[in-house]
């Protein structure tokens, strides 16, 4: 029994990690109809900006945290300007698939610059704590503790800002009918942007937290996006509460997955729930089945 | 369509024409080793094209067919002994049985959803490959995993072609994969111009109205997702037995959408995009070669650029230029000649 705590500790952390990825994720997906496949390399960029403000420029540990953010911001913002938006405009119908290569050449373009910039070999991130504390008999290591407080609040921000606020509200109509939206007089160009500046911030911010437990290398956020992405999916793209959910029970399960058969058989257990799930509910388990006119 | 056909059959001639000249020309072996690398993609891309150009389905998984061929024929001839040229065939029909199994899982699903199991199954075959260590043969004092792990497989027989042709024998790899590529496009061709090409491209354009006429959408899409994949595994077995290798290598996600930017660049839903788009990017990956280090960052910013600017790639380029041309030409003379006057000669 004394291996339980460590995996449902380990599944919860990674668990907060996977929450916020598909968080940024899953709200470009709801509101842009946009899978951005450079999602994970927002999280990389955001790790290697906290490396560099902290351990190469010295600033104090909310500031590095901060630069991160406002990397993964600026870098989602740059998305949009460049790339999304021009797509959506000349090519509405098929957008939906060529933004997921388009985005992918951004991918590739950002993740080579910063192997160019950073080199090959894995880094440590600075901004990590050490030690543990034992709550009755459970041994919580206070990184993760940090990992899972600072995900939980991040969410919580995001909760309140889409729905507490009148940009979030701005949000959530652009989300829910473009159209109707335009009409009431939201500018809906400024909705999408301000978006995906949002989702870069989350991710760079994740990023942060990522390389805290693992180690900065230019592919950090590959591992986690793809996760992401079966999350939302079996979530049902967009959803974002149902998002998290799953984000949580799945990494709990894959940590289970990973105790009992070993490391490489996390994955490929949750793609077979994934596709087992998406065979008897199509739309996903939160997903609504959208009726629609032809 | 008649005189479409014609067009097609003109290219395929000029195209075939120029790949038999081409080892009459040129002596440089590695040019004639990069051609046939770039068939092969073009092999490859050209039945991705037929999936996602022709029949819209969206499938992140071709290059993991590819790999599958050619695992299936390294791992054939590795353990049962049996010859590469009988290896390719049965690797091609298994590697069309595997993709059932995945279109039976994926497909149920439309877009971004397909891409992204299709994507996630892909990476599964990847990771499990790669982190593949027990012992399952020993081989002299070496263990051997039985998927070859993260080495792969190695020197597990030719094509014979070595032997028959000695030094010329890079010539002669040459022919087969022209041989190939003539029946991938001839395959291809015969599909998208038949009745069930016109139901791929009906499903695609208008899901709804093509399944209110009765085409199954799920039957339809796993029958293309099943055709692509022959041509694709035997593509994949032919590239094992060239290289006398096959390794995880190929499942890279950058391979993937080396492929995809193929059709991106040449033009997506077009019957010679991934021919041009291979010619293209290879040319332009070899250009790249001499600033070293910067080629797959080239190759990031122009797939985004060509999906940003031009998103028919450069035959729909051509076509609206020709399409421009040719609407001048049937309007008013006098205006004609007064545009085509007013450009410098």
């Amino acid at each position: 029994m004394d291996i339980i705590g460590p995996v449902i500790v380990s599944g919860i952390t990674t668990g907060a990690l996977y929450a916020l990825a598909t968080l940024g994720l899953s709200l470009v997906w709801g509101s842009l109809g946009m899978l951005n496949m450079a999602h994970g390399t927002l999280l990389t960029l955001g790790g290697y900006a906290a490396f560099t403000a902290a351990s190469q420029l010295g600033w104090p540990v909310p500031l590095a945290v901060l630069a991160a953010a406002a990397v993964g911001g600026f870098i989602g913002a740059l998305i949009f300007v460049l790339v999304a938006y021009p797509l959506s405009r000349r090519s509405p119908e098929t957008f939906e698939t060529t933004i997921m290569i388009a985005t992918f050449g951004v991918a590739l373009t950002l993740e080579n610059t910063v192997l160019r910039l950073y080199g090959g070999q894995p880094l440590g991130q600075p901004l990590s704590v050490g030690g543990a504390i034992s709550l009755g008999g459970f041994v919580l290591p206070w990184q993760d503790l940090v990992i899972i407080v600072s995900a939980i609040a991040l969410m919580a921000a995001t909760a309140l800002f889409l729905t507490r606020t009148k940009a979030g509200r701005a949000i959530r109509a652009t989300a829910q009918n473009p159209d109707a939206a335009k009409l009431m007089g939201v500018p809906v160009a400024r909705v999408y942007l301000q978006v995906l500046i949002l989702s870069g911030m989350l991710a760079g911010v994740c990023g942060v937290l990522v390389s805290s437990i693992t180690q900065l290398s230019p592919s950090l956020g590959a591992d986690p996006m793809l996760k992401a992405f079966i999350m939302c999916v079996v979530a049902g793209l967009g959803n974002l509460p149902g998002a998290i959910i799953t984000s949580f029970a799945l990494a709990i399960v894959e940590a289970l997955v990973q105790f009992l058969a070993g490391a490489r058989w996390g994955f490929p257990a949750l793609l077979a729930i994934v596709i087992l799930v998406l065979i008897r509910r199509p739309g996903g388990l939160f997903g609504r089945v959208e009726v629609r006119r032809l | 369509m008649k005189r479409q056909d014609f067009a097609h059959l003109l290219i395929g001639l000029v195209v075939l024409a120029a790949a038999i000249a081409l080892p009459f020309y040129v002596d440089s072996r590695y040019v004639i080793g990069q051609v046939t690398l770039g068939l092969f993609y073009a092999i490859v891309a050209s039945q991705w094209n037929l999936l996602f150009g022709f029949s819209g389905v969206f499938s992140l998984a071709q290059m993991a067919l590819f790999g599958f061929g050619g695992y299936a024929t390294a791992m054939l001839c590795f353990y049962f002994g049996i010859n590469v040229w009988a290896a390719m065939p049965l690797a091609a029909v298994a590697t069309v049985l595997f993709s059932l199994v995945i279109g039976a899982a994926c497909l149920r699903l439309s877009g971004a959803y397909t891409a992204l199991l299709t994507l996630a199954v892909a990476q599964v075959m990847y990771l499990l490959i790669v982190t593949d260590t027990d012992c399952f043969v020993m081989v002299g004092t070496q263990c051997r995993q039985l998927t070859g792990g993260a080495v792969g497989f190695a020197r597990f027989g030719d094509l014979g072609t070595r032997a028959m042709f000695k030094a010329k024998f890079l010539v002669a790899d040459y022919a087969l994969v022209v041989i190939l590529f003539a029946a991938t496009m001839l395959f291809t061709w015969a599909i998208v111009r038949g009745p069930i090409g016109l139901a791929f491209r009906a499903l695609r354009d208008n899901p709804g109205c093509a399944m209110a006429r009765g085409i199954s959408r799920f039957q339809m899409q796993l029958l293309v997702f099943g055709l692509s994949a022959f041509f694709t595994g035997l593509a994949g077995g032919l590239y094992a037995a060239h290289f006398n290798a096959i390794g995880p290598g190929v499942l890279s996600f950058s391979q993937l959408f080396f492929i995809i930017a193929m059709v991106v660049v040449g033009g997506i839903g077009r019957l010679w995009g991934p021919l041009v788009g291979a010619i293209v990017l290879v040319a332009a990956d070899e250009a790249m070669r001499e600033i070293g280090e910067f080629r797959s960052l080239g190759l990031g910013i122009i797939i985004a650029a060509v999906m940003v600017l031009m998103p028919n790639g450069l035959i729909g380029l051509c076509e609206s230029i020709f399409d421009r041309l040719r609407r001048l030409r049937t309007r008013s003379p006098a205006i004609a000649t007064e545009i085509s006057g007013d450009t410098p000669a």
